[in-house]
């Protein structure tokens, strides 16, 4: 695994409820407010913070250094702070540099917080701004892509890839539904899937209304400390085992006749390689994934759990993605029910690090969970993931 | 009559009229079926063609429609009044459209003024007695009586007497003061949109009575406000609304130079790897894989093979013009003759393709008369046969 100089534990959580609109709190106000939750959380007050991570994309607000604006919220005045905007990885890249700052020791408690208010953009054209002036910024349309679903058609038919993307939907919508800060929660049932499936508004191709994620409002705090500090102020810290950052996908020049292996999978088998993990799903107890759509979620499953074939299809429709099945996946209720996007990648670890301490709320797993993985996403198909554990009791693997 | 949010479905179509904006649908022509659930629900057929409107009782089933929109009723008056989400209504399915979605999301808001929910002066003279004020009344006793005529109109007389208030649903003869007057009259009276004093030199109002009443009567209540209305009237917070518009220019530097100098010969150059061999179109400076410099161009092309398609419906803005792009158009993924076989390249199809295009299909390119060296050089790919 990757050296590290000292363990890091996650002391604190706080989130503001999430939501398509908050025009009764400004955006240093819904900072400050999971600010104070996360404080709360960690039973400390800003003094015992050493250096604030402030992370959203400037582009959907139109607000350049909101860090700077942000400080009257975040507690960062007079404190060492950086901010950190890597589009929809954002909060999963805080987590990794709070992670990376305390284990250097160079802070003993780092605050992340990741924040993003899409009411008050445009998310579609912010996001298609990401594409290349020059060629592809003409064609793309924000996030909003059938590449993924014309592929799963083509590989497991038409009927059951729509199917299969449906359940995975509907299921996303009862664990938000048990989720009390979850944005939207529709409360579907099973029953309406072949309705939703032909009467969902299409955005594109078969990426219909109903798949995508949600545009919200909305902030998550997470504070970290070294492990001595961790062990002193916290009951039952979370343990960051390891992450990986893969950039692997240079533009979007990777459709063609052959494709390469993808940055999910990937960042998934080198990580799983140097942690000694054979068989992530048996390994894991909880999947908190950043899935923009149910097809990608479903279709991620698979390059995120190294599956071969159908076999993430076949663990879906028989239920083993349910909160009482092998590996739940995102009991949060995941992106198609909240997506801030700058939190968006830190609610990952955020609610992973809650099902392990087992306070997660209406969403707690009932089995024992130890074991989490989270994943970020944003750009090209650019990935993080990264592992967390409950107990400080992994083995070490030797690796160059 | 049923209502939703103090609204009837009909009282929306009943307006549609006079909340017509002809000038934003002259090049307009699409019919729009509502089949609306639940009680208050009905049929209705809404032809918007060239400026004009007509709204019709569509007995039964819709048919020959653009676009049909169904929901129950509670939803759509929701909806319409902004009382509910709309993209979260489409979501959940509790909205559904057949037909042309980007009727709905493009014109309507063109079409027609927001809807206003309709104030009815019985809903005003009937909420007397929760907006009497006892403390202001000390020492009052009158009867009011009001004879409003036309629709929503009635016969009331409102009793104040030991700073209590009562209201009778028949007008008394023994009222300190009458006020008669169209029901309309009364309403645009209570929502401050006509002066008393000019209502009533007018001729608008009339008195019988005693006058100084009839004017002091106003403050022993509290002002009518409308169902839903109470929220935004007692809103304190405040959102400011801006467009920022920028002009930006990018450079190309010499590849992507290269790139477009080419298309103005209708020809398509790429970057070769000198290490790796791979081709990488629009040309790249570096191989990223390999890590070196690609000084070397290959002319590829100019036919494709088509590889992926995405049918874009949903209206977004295109950040390089700052307009809302037509849809639907093609993001057509495909690989160049003579290109590495992992690398795609997207530009847009000919519309007229859009149903017969499959992955694997030949394209070709259609170039623009007036070349200048841009992405707009090609009009698009098109099915080559």
């Amino acid at each position: 695994m990757a050296k590290k100089n000292r363990n890091v534990g996650i002391v604190g959580i706080g989130q503001t409820e999430y939501s398509s609109h908050k025009e009764h709190q400004n955006q240093a106000e819904m900072v400050n407010e999971a600010v104070r939750y996360a404080l709360e959380d960690a039973n400390i007050t800003l003094d015992d913070i050493d250096c604030v991570l402030h992370g959203n994309m400037e582009l959907f607000e139109m607000v350049f250094q909101p860090d700077m604006w942000h400080s009257l919220g975040s507690g960062a005045y007079g404190k060492d702070q950086f901010r950190i905007t890597t589009g929809g990885t954002t909060g999963a890249s805080l987590v990794c540099a709070a992670d990376n700052l305390v284990a250097s020791g160079m802070y003993d408690v780092v605050m992340a917080i990741g924040m993003e208010k899409l009411q008050e953009g445009h998310t579609t054209g912010g996001i298609t701004n990401m594409a290349d002036p020059l060629w592809f910024r003409h064609l793309q349309t924000g996030a909003l892509t059938a590449t993924t679903a014309t592929m799963m058609m083509d590989e497991f038919g038409e009927e059951r890839a729509k199917k299969a993307a449906m359940k995975y939907r509907i299921l996303m919508d009862k664990h938000a539904c048990l989720n009390p800060r979850a944005h939207r929660r529709f409360g579907l049932e099973y029953e309406q899937a072949d309705d939703l499936m032909n009467t969902s508004p299409q955005l594109v191709g078969e990426l219909r209304l109903i798949h995508m994620c949600s545009q919200s409002d909305g902030a998550c705090v997470m504070i970290f400390a070294s492990e001595k500090k961790a062990k002193k102020m916290c009951k039952t810290p979370v343990w960051i085992r390891d992450h990986i950052t893969v950039h692997r996908e240079e533009t979007f020049n990777n459709f063609g006749i052959e494709m390469p292996e993808m940055t999910h999978h990937y960042a998934a088998r080198k990580l799983f390689e140097r942690n000694g993990i054979k068989d992530p799903v048996e390994y894991f107890d909880v999947f908190e994934m950043y899935d923009p759509s149910a097809w990608w979620g479903l279709d991620w499953a698979r390059e995120f759990l190294l599956l071969k074939d159908d076999e993430h299809i076949k663990l879906l429709e028989d239920g083993e993605f349910d909160l009482d099945g092998k590996l739940p996946i995102n009991p949060s209720g995941g992106v198609t029910a909240s997506n801030p996007i700058g939190a968006t990648a830190m609610l990952r670890p955020a609610e992973a690090a809650m099902q392990l301490r087992g306070d997660a709320g209406p969403q707690q797993i009932k089995k024992k969970v130890k074991h989490a993985l989270a994943s970020g996403f944003g750009g090209t198909l650019w990935s993080v993931l990264m592992m967390l554990e409950k107990d400080l009791d992994w083995q070490e693997v030797e690796n160059g | 009559m049923a209502e939703y949010f103090g609204t009837a479905v009909e009282d929306i179509f009943n307006t549609m009229e006079e909340r017509f904006l002809s000038e934003g649908t002259l090049d307009v022509d699409v019919t729009i079926g509502y089949n609306i659930s639940g009680e208050g629900g009905g049929n209705w057929k809404v032809t918007i063609k060239e400026g004009t409107l007509k709204v019709e009782d569509a007995d039964g089933e819709v048919t020959d429609c653009t676009a049909v929109l169904n929901a129950n009723a509670e939803t759509f008056v929701g909806v319409t009044l902004g009382k509910l989400d709309a993209g979260e209504a489409f979501s959940s399915g509790n909205i559904k459209v057949d037909g042309d979605l980007t009727v709905l999301v493009a014109i309507l808001p063109k079409a027609f003024k927001p809807f206003k929910p309709v104030i009815k002066a019985s809903a005003i003279v009937e909420s007397v007695e929760e907006r009497f004020l006892p403390e202001k009344a000390e020492g009052v006793d009158i009867k009011i009586g009001y004879d409003l005529s036309g629709d929503g109109g009635g016969q009331w007389t409102v009793v104040v007497k030991d700073q209590t208030c009562t209201l009778k649903e028949v007008l008394d003869d023994d009222c300190t003061v009458i006020m008669r007057m169209e029901a309309q009259v009364f309403v645009d009276l209570n929502q401050g949109k006509l002066d008393g004093g000019t209502a009533f030199s007018s001729g608008q109002v009339k008195v019988d009575g005693d006058i100084g009443v009839a004017g002091q009567s106003a403050s022993l209540f509290e002002k009518y406000v409308a169902e839903g209305a109470a929220e935004e009237e007692g809103e304190e917070l405040i959102s400011l609304k801006c467009v920022p518009s920028i002009n930006q220019r990018y450079a190309t530097g010499p590849t992507m130079g290269k790139w477009f100098d080419g298309l103005k010969e209708k020809k398509f150059f790429a970057s070769k790897c000198p290490q790796c061999g791979r081709t990488l179109v629009p040309p790249r400076e570096i191989c990223a894989q390999c890590r070196v410099r690609c000084n070397e161009f290959v002319e590829v092309g100019p036919d494709a093979t088509v590889t992926l398609i995405d049918v874009v419906y949903y209206a977004s803005p295109d950040p390089l013009t700052g307009k809302i792009r037509e849809t639907p158009y093609t993001a057509l993924f495909m690989v160049l003759d003579g290109v590495s076989r992992d690398e795609s390249f997207a530009h847009d199809l000919n519309p007229k393709d859009i149903d017969r295009i499959k992955p694997g299909m030949k394209v070709r390119p259609v170039w623009a008369e007036k070349r200048m060296g841009t992405y707009r050089d090609l009009l698009y790919f098109e099915i080559a046969d």
